[in-house]
């Protein structure tokens, strides 16, 4: 008994530790994370409710205001069926979001699973499973997300699962080589040595330490996926919804550009910016959760 | 420590991130599904300035001529594209060529008598013609050409119809032709004109087989040079070349050595072109364009109004509840096509009123004004019918919501997907939910599935009897009658007016037409499409023909 619990915490809940005792000390505060934290709240109030931020309803056509510049009546301006662009934009950061953070938790998870089952399991299952995903992978994710998309047909939730489906193999390629790489350590051996079962050694010791590493690539990859999401309907695969997203209002404004530049400037800015915010906390997270890290992070 | 650094590389990785996705962009819109036989253009008159001023000219140069799309073939007898048409035009030659006056005048034919009943034509033709490959033109390659447009065979759609009711020809000695037809027609005269009936070289064709699209060879001004996919056709100039139509000045050779039509589907970008110096031409100028074109001294805007349908938003009437006259009449006060044209088309494109354009034969201007969007009315129509505004403001009657599917295509080719945008909040204030779908397989959805409660389409002819094709009761899967629209009368007067005889009687035929279209809310016209070319300041007397094709005959390049 006492040996178990000395094994545990010497070699195993030990590399645990960085996160639960590296709190966040005030020399990790910097103005890009703050700021980076405040542009995800507001994206983040935008889609919760976009009514309250929004000075116009985003379907209001006016003929008598098109293409009007930015004004004070109008920041962004308006676009060409005299919508406001402001409201456009805060209205369309509910499926930019949404479709960001569901498909990387769909593609996150399933990914993941996939990566645990084989690096732990091994054998057939490993090689069924991993070729499975190298062929996935030999398809690039934006022609694979376009080729879903449009054999299922426009939907926001096609466009999830299209979205998810491309980011599956990077998931399941870094959780198998965590897997494998902790399932050989000594205090996995000393583990079953004691009478451990598979399933708890795996439960106690191999998920928890592998997971930061996937949770780090999962807050990177929203950026990524809010971007193929922006892409796919940028290229009109998506559905044509009375509030366009993102990417629609930046396809729809192109060819705007060069007698309304705001048109299509300001939902790309939209997405720049929330992109660039969530690569931030995501390159800060990694600091706080990367052992290897912990010294440069501190 | 190194916090500034990683910031870079997360910025530097966002673009790289972006970069793809916006190049990709560029290119995508490449080699998409157009739909058949639709749009273009026509020129009332010709709107070149001044066919003179030559002094200052020279002849030779090369051409660059931005088009929208692709063409999917340059065989005439298989393609029912306008963007075809375009290049096909300048490859071949017609037997007869349509005035902008509507009067028929000689081309390879140099005269030709109708016989009595109207069911037969004799054509004399000219002697000095070459195809581009050297086989000569006569009576057989005529026989050749219109066997081949009926020909099952040849799969040809547009041609077909436009040759219709062709039966057989007979050869009567080297240089003369009898055309038989099944029933006289009023239109196969003009027909004939049109790109789709040009004359192919029978060599060349039965040499190619199916891929003579892609290896044209005719009698026109100029020769096929090359056509690289999704980018560029070369055309070089035909030194033998002298039987140009009277729509034009210049008989002979062109005075171009050749032309390049490059396909640059990205509004911005193909217009940019012009302004930049990369391409002489380009034709579409979105209208948020149009203004500062026609003000900078460098470019010319030359505009032609098109004749034949103008875009028509056609209501399915084999779907609930469509096929009752008062809800279809609900969207004919509840769509407000004036806004849409004022707002989309900032007064560059005209509202249309009729199921023809104005300047056609037998246009019925008495419809002009004749119905002003009304949402009360709208409203009143449906409440008559049960549907009954729910809570979310959307009509209900049984427990079903009042839908409607509005299927667009893509790419959003003359703004036709802002028109569903705004077709949607429009509606939404009598109540209907429009559902807009966006689809670049056209065949499948609207004439296999007949998935959808509203479709748009517009048309380029040079006659009325056109009209059968959108309104004549069509058997099922045919193509053409998208609103299933199906009338005794309606028949009849279509029937009749193909073959009247007396120009008076015929119009008043058309217009009854027209009338009934109006009165039974079978459509709601939207606009009329011009036809819009940017060209540089040194691109002289580029002309159009009645369809609104260019002719590329006297345009000189000066220096």
């Amino acid at each position: 008994m006492r040996e178990r619990l000395n094994l545990n915490i010497m070699l195993g809940k030990r590399e645990l530790r960085p996160y639960r005792t590296g709190g966040l000390r005030p020399r990790s505060y910097n103005v890009l994370l703050i700021a980076a934290a405040a542009a995800i709240a507001w994206f983040a109030g935008c889609a919760i409710a976009p009514d309250w931020l929004a000075p116009y309803p985003p379907t209001e056509m006016s003929s008598d205001s098109l293409m009007q510049p930015p004004s004070w009546a109008h920041p962004f301006g308006t676009d060409y069926f005299g919508r406001d662009v402001l409201s456009l934009v805060v209205y369309g950061s509910r499926d930019s979001l949404f479709i960001g953070v569901a498909s990387i938790l769909i593609g996150g998870l399933a990914g993941g699973a996939i990566g645990a089952i084989s690096g732990y399991i091994g054998g057939l299952t490993d090689a069924v499973f991993m070729r499975a995903v190298d062929v996935l992978m030999t398809i690039p994710g934006v022609l694979l997300a376009l080729a879903v998309a449009s054999a299922l047909g426009p939907s926001l939730f096609n466009m999830v699962a299209a979205v998810s489906l491309g980011t599956i193999p990077g998931f399941a390629r870094l959780m198998r080589g965590q897997t494998l790489g902790i399932k050989n350590r000594p205090y996995i051996v000393a583990s079953r040595s004691v009478g451990v079962t598979r399933f708890g050694i795996y439960w106690k010791h191999v998920l928890p330490n592998s997971l930061s590493p996937l949770v780090v690539m999962a807050t990177l990859g929203i950026g990524g996926s809010i971007l193929t999401g922006s892409g796919l309907s940028f290229l009109g695969v998506g559905v044509l919804k009375e509030i366009p997203d993102w990417g629609e209002l930046l396809s729809q404004g192109r060819s705007y550009l060069t007698v309304a530049w705001w048109i299509c400037t300001f939902p790309g800015l939209a997405i720049a910016l929330l992109v660039l915010s969530v690569n931030v906390i995501g390159d800060w997270l990694r600091d706080r959760l990367d052992p290897r890290r912990r010294g440069e992070a501190n | 420590m190194v916090k500034l650094p990683k910031t870079f590389k997360t910025a530097a990785l966002i673009l790289l991130l972006v970069l793809p996705v916006a190049l990709s962009a560029c290119s995508a819109n490449n080699g998409v599904a157009q739909e058949g036989g639709s749009s273009g253009a026509a020129a009332a008159a010709d709107p070149s300035p001044g066919a003179s001023s030559a002094e200052a000219s020279e002849t030779g140069g090369e051409l660059s001529y931005a088009l929208v799309s692709s063409p999917d073939s340059l065989d005439p007898h298989r393609s029912g594209l306008s963007v075809s048409s375009r290049v096909i035009r300048t490859m071949f030659d017609n037997l007869v060529v349509q005035l902008p006056d509507h009067t028929i005048q000689p081309w390879l034919a140099t005269e030709w008598t109708e016989s009595e009943d109207g069911l037969s034509y004799i054509f004399k033709l000219r002697q000095d013609v070459k195809f581009h490959d050297g086989t000569p033109f006569n009576a057989e390659a005529v026989k050749y050409n219109f066997d081949r447009v009926i020909d099952p065979n040849t799969k040809g759609v547009s041609a077909l119809a436009l040759l219709s009711p062709y039966e057989s020809s007979e050869v009567i000695d080297e240089y003369t032709i009898k055309l038989t037809l099944s029933k006289p027609s009023r239109a196969f005269l003009g027909n004939l004109s049109a790109a789709q009936l040009s004359i192919v070289s029978p060599t060349a064709a039965a040499q190619s087989g199916d891929r003579f699209g892609q290896h044209p060879v005719g009698t026109g001004p100029f020769k096929f040079v090359k056509w690289e996919d999704n980018s560029e056709i070369k055309v070089e100039r035909n030194p033998d070349y002298n039987w140009a139509p009277a729509l034009v000045d210049n008989k002979g050779s062109a005075y171009l050595d050749g032309i390049v039509f490059k396909i640059v589907p990205e509004d911005a970008t193909r217009i940019g072109s012009v302004q930049s110096g990369q391409a002489l031409a380009a034709e579409s100028v979105p209208p948020q364009n149009v203004a500062a074109l026609k003000s900078d001294p460098k470019f010319k805007l030359l505009q032609a109004n098109t004749i034949g349908l103008p875009y028509t938003l056609f209501i399915n009437q084999n779907r609930e509840p469509w096929n009752e006259l008062q809800a279809r009449q609900a969207l004919q006060y509840g769509i407000d096509a004036g806004t849409i044209v004022k707002t989309l088309y900032q007064g560059t494109y005209e509202q249309a009123w009729s199921a023809l354009t104005p300047g056609m034969f037998g246009y019925d201007a008495s419809l002009e004004n004749s119905i002003k969007p009304d949402a009360d009315k709208a409203d009143s129509l449906l409440e008559r019918l049960g549907w009954i505004k729910g809570p979310d403001g959307i009509r209900q009657k049984d427990g079903k919501r009042l839908t409607l599917r509005y299927v667009v295509t893509s790419p959003n080719r003359e703004k036709r997907n802002d028109i569903a945008v705004i077709v949607q909040q429009q509606l939404k204030k009598i109540g209907i939910e429009v559902e807009v779908v966006v689809t670049k397989d056209i065949r499948t959805e609207i004439f296999v599935n007949d998935n959808y409660d509203v479709f748009g389409n517009s048309d380029v002819s040079g006659d009325p009897s056109w009209l059968s094709v959108y309104y004549h009761t069509a058997p099922k899967g045919a193509i053409g009658n998208m609103s299933h629209v199906s009338a005794p009368e309606l028949d009849r007067w279509l029937e009749q007016g193909a073959v009247e005889k007396d120009d008076g009687r015929r119009a008043e035929l058309y217009r009854n037409v027209q009338q009934y279209i109006r009165d039974n809310a079978v459509m709601v016209p939207i606009y009329v499409f011009p036809y819009t070319v940017a060209t540089s300041r040194s691109v002289e007397n580029l002309k159009f023909d009645p369809l609104g094709f260019p002719l590329f005959n006297d345009v000189r390049l000066t220096k």
